[in-house]
């Protein structure tokens, strides 16, 4: 148990201290239609480096997970547009989550 | 009064609120300078007043003016030499009988003075009255009441500043008859007077005298370098000081400090009146809680956790907002510089982009260093300064430092990230010259808020199940390190420096005003923009040369060439059959791959809704034909954006390839190579060389140099895990050996640069880069070599290191110190 | 007696002070003389240095130093 609140200190002490090369280093993501009721997803960070083997996934509005996946080698992740509403997640770690409302996806 | 600029001098000892009457005069008209030859301030302002300008120069706070402290010979040097019109003193209206101690020592140098007493509503809440008329008449000059936080008094303060220093009488007044001391004053004018004349016409002949019978060093040396028989001169003095000890049984400075005080009780029991309170002050009831056995270290504690929440965490969150004010700054440039070919981009393209990059990774620190310095501020104008050193001498000073020590060391990084810069630069208020070295030298090796990255970076992929012990370790060390640092540099190379009694004073707190702290956070934010980022940024310049140079030779750059055609002849190939084939072709293909590059870019910042439709809309007006490839409109459209994606991975691939290489060739990279016969001892290659050689720019730049250096093909996986595959053979010893080394790493130039202008002499900044190389190294190497001898693993080494550098703590401990008055 | 025997809440007399150079200037010259009234108010948490009073000022110093004033009850 000690160990464990270790962890979460030790953790809690990274988030806060985080400086510039993190900061440098967000999650973006961008998402739009692609046709043939598909959702396409492209996603990145800010220093330039590829998202590639990132995590997503697509919930739904009682959280419950339609679609799980990884950002392709082009950093892309494509699904079937879900009826109603939707949440993608775009999930590079702790504090570095991109969540994108379905909603917003039109063009 | 016909002169240009009148030299108005404030004198006063510390905690009279002379800073705030200063900047009560000078408002924002204010600058800092130095005096020469020591690294004290000199803080300069202006203001007019009836059409005339009057320089005000803020001396340095100083409890008497004597050779013994730099601040005092500054202080009455500039007095005596840069004659000013007026001298005001300011003084704490509660402390009037201390502070007429140094009054009396202004008089005594026959100058125009004008006395202050200021904080008058503090001395009125403790039941203290102050007959102004009476004291100006006793003591012989203006005398104005002021409390200048709310700016009472002030047009007064100006008005007899301004009469003093138009009135060319001098001044008659308070003449301290210094009884049996008087006929050997006399003694000593006449002897002054006949035997070095000239000297009479630039001191004054009684101040002279008083100064020589109290014993300053200085103006003996003084007389007696403009007297034709030195050691002659100089005997008769010691004569005369000895004669009057055995004669009256009581030293003569003894004898003059007390004539002093008598004289400033005689005036204050006629000119003040005071009503006992029986309530202890209110300060003395804080600092029942605040200096408490138990609760005033743990207080310490909440206030060193808030100055980091605040500042860094908080920051942080601010830097949200200006970051994207330097991106764009960047994007300017970008957009300014030439444009980028498939495969060579333009000399000046990368290095303005590497400029801008290197100073917005250090611009990005003001809005931390702003609230930073606010605070500090805010802990000095309160008056809980001195009670940190209280609480922390004790274990300071056994170790060469000082309860003054403390915030430097704060601010270095004690648990969490600091900053060496700020940290070496607040040593200048300890005044003991031996422990303020030993704090300046000591300071680059807290943790630093740069180094971070590379340790998470580390932990993360060598120590990842031990990460809450790893994570401890790395940031306690350094003050398991430091204090034994500290103690082998004071018993070695700070051994013969001067050192100064700890006797300080434990003013009353004070509510600080915002103007203030506002005032000297801007003031140090400014110090750092303007000294440490024009250096950094001299240097980001240097080692983008060392970078890119010699460069790729010919023969690589015709293989590139190849490359580049391969890629280019594939896409145009799978176009070919579309809509697209004649438009776009090998000539503009940049124009099409720089479109891409900009619409993607900008598309994954913006988010979704509105702000997605007009940026669509603004690049399908620029290129129709492009946007729809961009946009996969239509089977051609599709076909198209497939071909062009893989063509821009190409081509990223094809850059990151050149700049490995380039790195590899490059000057730095030749140095990282060379140095490897040594270093490999530490486990480190000439990857992680030329990594820490980039990071003498500053420390940032490690973990983006390693990025660089580890750029992968395909995937663009993080940092972490390129790394782990790049260099299998690396081990956790191999990552434990690096992190200590960062460790002790020689500060960043730009905490060399601080430790230059805080020391003094490039000498200890030579020192202080040289010694912590040479110390990180060696235990890198002791920890590697040492820890693969005995077949440890990372994390066994990582506790007997621990072990060790505790118990060379406690070791060093008990070592006495060699102190004068121990 | 000297001061750095004293006890918190201990009070007395500055008699004499028995050093000739920094040390006796800088008490000089922060108000510690001859024939003031002084008490002493705490210690440190670590026991060093100690804090003491002198007609309405507060002053702290190490035991090292308050060794070279003596005091008289």
């Amino acid at each position: 148990m000690f160990k464990k609140k270790l962890v979460i200190v030790g953790v809690l002490l990274l988030v806060a201290i985080v400086p510039t090369p993190v900061l440098a280093h967000t999650p973006l993501c961008s998402c739009y239609e692609g046709g043939n009721d598909t959702v396409i997803c492209e996603g990145g960070f800010s220093d330039g480096s590829s998202a590639a083997g990132v995590a997503v996934r697509v919930v739904n509005e009682d959280g419950k997970v339609i679609v799980k996946g990884k950002m392709d080698d082009f950093s892309e992740f494509v699904f079937d547009k879900p009826e109603g509403p939707y949440k993608v997640i775009f999930d590079a770690g702790p504090g570095h989550e991109v969540e994108i409302k379905g909603e917003e996806i039109t063009e | 009064m016909g002169r240009q600029k009148t030299l108005v001098a404030l004198a006063g000892q510390p905690n009279s609120g002379k800073s705030t009457v200063f900047n009560a005069l000078t408002g924002a008209s204010q600058h800092v300078a130095n005096y020469p030859g020591v690294t004290v301030e000199k803080k300069i302002g202006w203001y007019s007043r009836n059409g005339y300008k009057f320089e005000v120069v803020d001396l340095p706070g100083a409890y008497s003016l004597t050779s013994y402290s730099p601040e005092e010979m500054v202080a009455r040097d500039f007095i005596l030499r840069e004659n000013p019109s007026v001298v005001v003193n300011i003084m704490d209206a509660a402390n009037m009988k201390r502070c007429l101690f140094l009054t009396f020592q202004i008089l005594e140098m026959e100058t125009p003075l004008v006395l202050n007493l200021n904080m008058i509503d503090l001395a009125q809440k403790r039941g203290i009255h102050i007959d102004t008329e009476k004291l100006a008449k006793l003591l012989g000059v203006s005398v104005v009441a002021t409390n200048m936080k709310t700016g009472f008094g002030r047009k007064q303060l100006l008005a007899a500043t301004e009469s003093a220093a138009g009135s060319r009488a001098p001044h008659k007044g308070v003449n301290i008859d210094y009884g049996e001391m008087e006929p050997i004053f006399r003694a000593l004018e006449d002897r002054i007077s006949s035997e070095t004349p000239h000297l009479r016409s630039k001191y004054p002949l009684r101040w002279l005298a008083i100064k020589l019978m109290e014993g300053d060093s200085e103006i003996q040396k003084l007389v007696a370098e403009n007297h034709p028989d030195p050691e002659r001169m100089v005997e008769a003095i010691r004569q005369w000081r000895r004669q009057f000890e055995a004669d009256h049984d009581e030293m003569p400075e003894i004898h003059i400090a007390n004539r002093r005080y008598q004289v400033a009780d005689q005036i204050a029991k006629s000119c003040v009146q005071s009503k006992t309170i029986d309530r202890l002050p209110l300060s003395d009831r804080v600092d029942k809680i605040v200096c408490h056995r138990l609760l005033g270290p743990a207080i310490l504690v909440g206030v060193i956790w808030l100055l980091y929440y605040l500042s860094i965490v908080q920051g942080y969150n601010v830097t949200n907002y200006t970051w994207p004010i330097l991106a764009k700054i960047r994007s300017l440039t970008e957009a300014v510089m030439p444009a980028p070919g498939f495969i060579e981009i333009p000399l000046l393209r990368s290095f303005a982009l590497w400029f801008v990059d290197s100073v917005n990774a250090l611009l990005n620190y003001i809005p931390i260093f702003f609230i930073l310095f606010g605070l500090i501020a805010i802990l000095e104008d309160s008056g809980y300064m001195p009670r940190m050193a209280f609480i922390m001498d004790r274990l300071f000073s056994r170790y060469g430092l000082h309860g003054q020590s403390t915030l430097p060391m704060v601010l270095g990084g004690i648990y969490v990230g600091g900053c060496a810069v700020p940290g070496v630069m607040s040593c200048k208020g300890i005044p003991d010259e031996r422990s303020r070295l030993a704090t300046i030298l000591i300071i680059p090796l807290l943790n630093c808020m740069a180094k971070v990255p590379l340790y998470i970076l580390l932990i993360n992929i060598y120590f990842a199940a031990h990460k809450g012990w790893a994570m401890f370790f790395i940031s306690t060390i350094s003050l398991l390190l430091v204090l034994p640092i500290s103690k082998i540099l004071t018993l070695t190379v700070l051994k013969n420096r001067p050192t100064a009694p700890f006797v300080m004073e434990m003013p009353p707190y004070h509510l600080p005003t915002i103007r203030g702290v506002l005032t000297r956070a801007v003031e140090r934010v400014w110090l750092f923009i303007r000294k440490i980022t024009t250096i950094v940024a001299a240097v980001a310049v240097v080692v983008f040369v060392l970078m890119q140079f010699p460069g790729i030779s010919d023969e690589r750059t015709a293989y590139y060439e190849g490359e580049k055609q391969k890629a280019v002849t594939a896409f145009l190939g799978k176009i070919k059959n579309t809509s697209y084939a004649g438009d776009i072709r090998s000539e503009n293909l940049m124009d099409f791959v720089n479109y891409w590059n900009d619409y993607k870019r900008a598309r994954l910042r913006t988010g979704g809704g509105d702000a997605a439709k007009a940026l669509n809309a603004a690049y399908e007006e620029k290129n129709p034909m492009f946007f729809e490839i961009v946009r996969r409109s239509g089977k051609d459209g599709r076909t198209a954006y497939r071909a062009a994606r893989r063509l821009v991975r190409s081509r990223k691939q094809l850059l990151m390839e050149m700049k490995k290489e380039r790195i590899h060739k490059s000057f730095l990279g030749r140095a990282g190579k060379a140095l490897e016969s040594v270093t490999h001892y530490a486990g480190f290659n000439w990857r992680v060389n030329v990594a820490l050689l980039s990071a003498l720019a500053a420390k940032e730049s490690s973990v983006a140099t390693l990025g660089a250096l580890y750029e992968s093909d395909e995937r663009g996986e993080s940092l972490e895990k390129r790394m782990a595959e790049k260099e299998k053979g690396f081990t956790p010893l191999h990552a434990l050996a690096l992190m200590l080394f960062m460790v002790l790493y020689p500060p960043c130039l730009a905490a060399a640069i601080a430790v230059k202008i805080q020391a003094g002499s490039t000498k200890w900044m030579l020192f202080s880069v040289g010694y912590a190389m040479a110390l990180g190294l060696s235990v890198a190497v002791l920890v590697f070599s040492g820890g693969s001898a005995l077949g440890l693993s990372g994390f066994q080494a990582m506790i007997a290191f621990y072990a060790l550098a505790f118990g060379l703590t406690v070791v060093t401990g008990f070592i006495k110190n060699e102190s004068q008055y121990s | 007696m000297t001061l750095d025997q004293l006890k918190p809440g201990d009070a007395g007399y500055v008699k004499k002070l028995s050093s000739r150079d920094k040390l006796g200037h800088r008490l000089l010259c922060m108000g510690v003389y001859p024939g003031l009234h002084i008490k002493v108010i705490r210690n440190a948490p670590m026991q060093d240095p100690m804090e003491v009073e002198l007609d309405g000022y507060f002053i702290s110093l190490r035991h090292n130093e308050a060794r070279y004033v003596e005091v008289s009850s």
